[in-house]
């Protein structure tokens, strides 16, 4: 299905990442955003909020997070795709009810513009340690979709492919951009309304009297059906049997649990996007996402130059995971470089994806900054010198980290 | 539990709104399979954030009726009451107040009198009605699980208001009572001789003490634009014919 021509402000712009997803949250059909303004993923909200009344869409302001979320939830059980913005304290405020929404099967999208942590942090720069967080933050088990753009084009284009992924998969899923991408201003080309692919909510249309909320189809996700359309639906965030009705069983909980995590695990090949380049001949590879890819891309230029064999894989979908993928490079090459805004987070699922066939060698970066391209360089370099296996990840010094901690720099002098 | 119930489903067929159309997002403490019977949509979500749930569907199709049932109301939902309050956002808040959390183990809640916790609580308990009144809701009423017809003909009433209306509504936690043995043992007995109805009485004064009189009644009917009517006035001031009035279902 195509997207609605009410919906796309078709014309070629100059706007930032934050702007660019509140465009492209309406062009995927977005009609509800419930928020709570924080630094720095504002704009998206404000963007939203300009352009939504024009096109039946409602913006409003909640009273905190954990009403951002719940309203969201809400609206989508009414029919409606949905969406909430938000950055780290906001975020973490969310966790709770992302976990009902993963357990009601709930589509809805979050997009977190991620900043320097923990706690307030630095508001207005740049982090990538959210990641993890995306994945395991609410308790029990589940599964979720997050994407990591890394331009504002990517943020219009992969907030559409996110409320695509959420419809289809009837589960939450999170874009985790980050601070530099959100404020980043480039050129954003929204094009025509029949250019853009939109997923229609995958609705039940049997006898009202036998709809099942929870009965999956084949591929293992359920259809949904709206409030108010008379299928007196009983939706329980305890677990619950195929009708929805609570269930104490234990067999009960391994069903329905195994499904949750199954329906993306199973589907993972058609949920996946990854950009690869120059790996097949590859001695290193280097694995980054968000604004992390958009760096490395100079380092691996310069590494390149200095004649080392270096291949890119970028993750535009961090989750589910492409355990494979790491697992199939890292029989071949010698090792992974994984540069992120954090201590190693997404470094470490490399490691583990690669079974000790490859070094993994992250490049860590504290945060209220990107690397610099050098360091990513100097990583590769040791990297491809490096003979030996090292168990675990190799924690690389970057230059700053050499000279606070190794030359005696002194912050306040 | 029971005779809300009862009375929740009679009110529903007086106030002659489609049981299809009426959506109860709940939070922990009720999740009453038995509503579902009455041919409602039900959503039992986390503690405290029914209205929150409850605000998402009416703006995601504003002609449903939405009934958020509560009992983590002035503890986890109290942010959000207020603010639903100073919205005027169309919800009939049922709040089901037994005093303490029953589910785990009669801790005792922000609404708890003193004297109604095994040691006696020093805490100042919250006047639902009073707080309801101040913080915008066109429509506030108390009664207790005993009240069943009037219950019925308050419900139907604040189905049809268009703002946040509220009803509190005092129900048994039955051993918790008769444990501590310093209250009247049957309980129904106790609301039976405790409670006196007088409408239209002060929100202010009809707080609940373990020494006076459990005023109940309907405290507050008034008129307000809602939430939907407020947000269509303004777009529609700024935008003009760009706007289309929010409200139908999309």
């Amino acid at each position: 299905m195509k997207a609605n021509p009410r919906d796309v402000n078709t014309g070629v712009y100059y706007m930032d990442g934050d702007v660019a997803a509140g465009y492209g949250a309406l062009a995927a059909g977005c009609k509800f955003i419930g928020g709570y303004p924080i630094t720095p993923s504002t704009e998206a909200a404000e963007a939203f909020a300009r352009i939504a009344p024009k096109a039946g869409a409602m913006f409003i302001q909640m009273e905190d997070e954990l009403g951002s979320i719940a309203s969201v939830i809400g609206a989508s059980w009414a029919g409606v795709k949905s969406m909430t913005i938000t950055s780290g304290p906001g975020y973490s405020l969310m966790m709770e009810n992302i976990g009902l929404g993963a357990m009601l099967e709930t589509p809805f999208v979050i997009l977190n513009i991620q900043r320097g942590g923990p706690s307030t942090g630095v508001p207005t720069k740049t982090g990538q340690a959210d990641m993890m967080q995306s994945r395991w933050g609410s308790h029990g088990d589940y599964e979720i979709i997050a994407i990591s753009p890394d331009s504002p084009q990517e943020m219009f284009d992969y907030t559409i492919k996110a409320f695509n992924l959420a419809e289809r998969y009837r589960c939450p899923v999170m874009i985790m951009s980050d601070e530099c991408v959100g404020h980043m201003t480039e050129k954003v080309v929204i094009p025509q309304a029949n250019e853009i692919e939109m997923e229609p909510r995958r609705f039940y249309d049997g006898p009202k009297d036998k709809y099942f909320p929870f009965k999956p189809d084949e591929d293992l996700v359920p259809r949904m059906a709206k409030a108010g359309d008379g299928c007196k639906l009983y939706i329980t965030g305890v677990i619950h049997d195929e009708r929805g009705y609570p269930v104490k069983v234990e067999e009960y909980k391994s069903i329905y649990v195994k499904r949750l995590v199954d329906k993306i695990r199973l589907n993972k090949d058609r949920i996946i996007e990854l950009q690869e380049e120059g790996t097949k001949d590859a001695e290193i590879v280097v694995v980054s996402y968000g604004i992390s890819s958009r760096v490395a891309v100079r380092g691996i230029e310069k590494a390149r130059e200095k004649g080392i064999k270096v291949g890119s894989l970028r993750l535009v979908t961090v989750w589910p995971f492409p355990d494979e993928k790491i697992a199939e490079l890292a029989r071949t090459i010698k090792a992974f470089v994984v540069p992120e805004i954090n201590y190693g987070q997404i470094a470490f699922e490399v490691e583990r994806c690669s079974h000790g066939k490859a070094n993994v060698v992250l490049v860590p970066h504290g945060g209220a900054g990107v690397h610099n391209p050098d360091d990513i360089c100097d990583a590769i370099e040791y990297a491809a010198k490096e003979k030996r296996k090292i168990e675990g990840t190799v924690e690389y010094k970057t230059k700053l980290e050499r000279l606070i901690f190794e030359e005696g720099y002194k912050l306040h002098e | 539990m029971n005779s809300i119930i009862t009375a929740f489903d009679k009110g529903i067929e007086k106030s002659g709104v489609n049981p299809s159309r009426i959506s109860v997002p709940s939070d922990i403490p009720f999740a009453p399979e038995v509503v579902n019977y009455l041919g409602v949509d039900f959503f039992h979500t986390t503690r405290g954030r029914a209205i929150a749930f409850g605000t998402g569907l009416k703006l995601g199709n504003p002609t449903l009726k939405v009934i958020p049932f509560v009992g983590d109301l002035m503890t986890l939902g109290g942010n959000h009451f207020v603010h639903a309050g100073r919205r005027n956002m169309e919800l009939l808040v049922i709040c089901v107040n037994n005093f303490v959390y029953r589910k785990i183990g009669d801790h005792a809640t922000p609404s708890t009198p003193p004297a109604f916790s095994p040691y006696s609580t020093f805490e100042e308990p919250f006047n639902v009605p009073h707080l309801a009144n101040s913080c915008g809701a066109i429509y506030a009423a108390r009664w207790t699980a005993l009240h069943t017809e009037e219950l019925a003909n308050s419900i139907a009433e604040a189905l049809n208001k268009r703002g946040l209306a509220v009803i509190e509504v005092l129900s048994p936690g039955p051993n918790f009572y008769t444990e501590i043995g310093e209250i009247e043992p049957n309980l129904l007995n106790f609301y039976y001789e405790k409670s006196v109805v007088r409408n239209q009485e002060d929100p202010r004064d009809v707080g609940i003490t373990p020494e006076g009189k459990i005023v109940v009644g309907k405290f507050t009917d008034k008129e307000r634009p809602t939430f939907i009517d407020s947000y269509n006035a303004q777009l529609s001031k700024v935008l003009g014919d760009k706007f289309k009035p929010y409200g139908s279902e999309r």
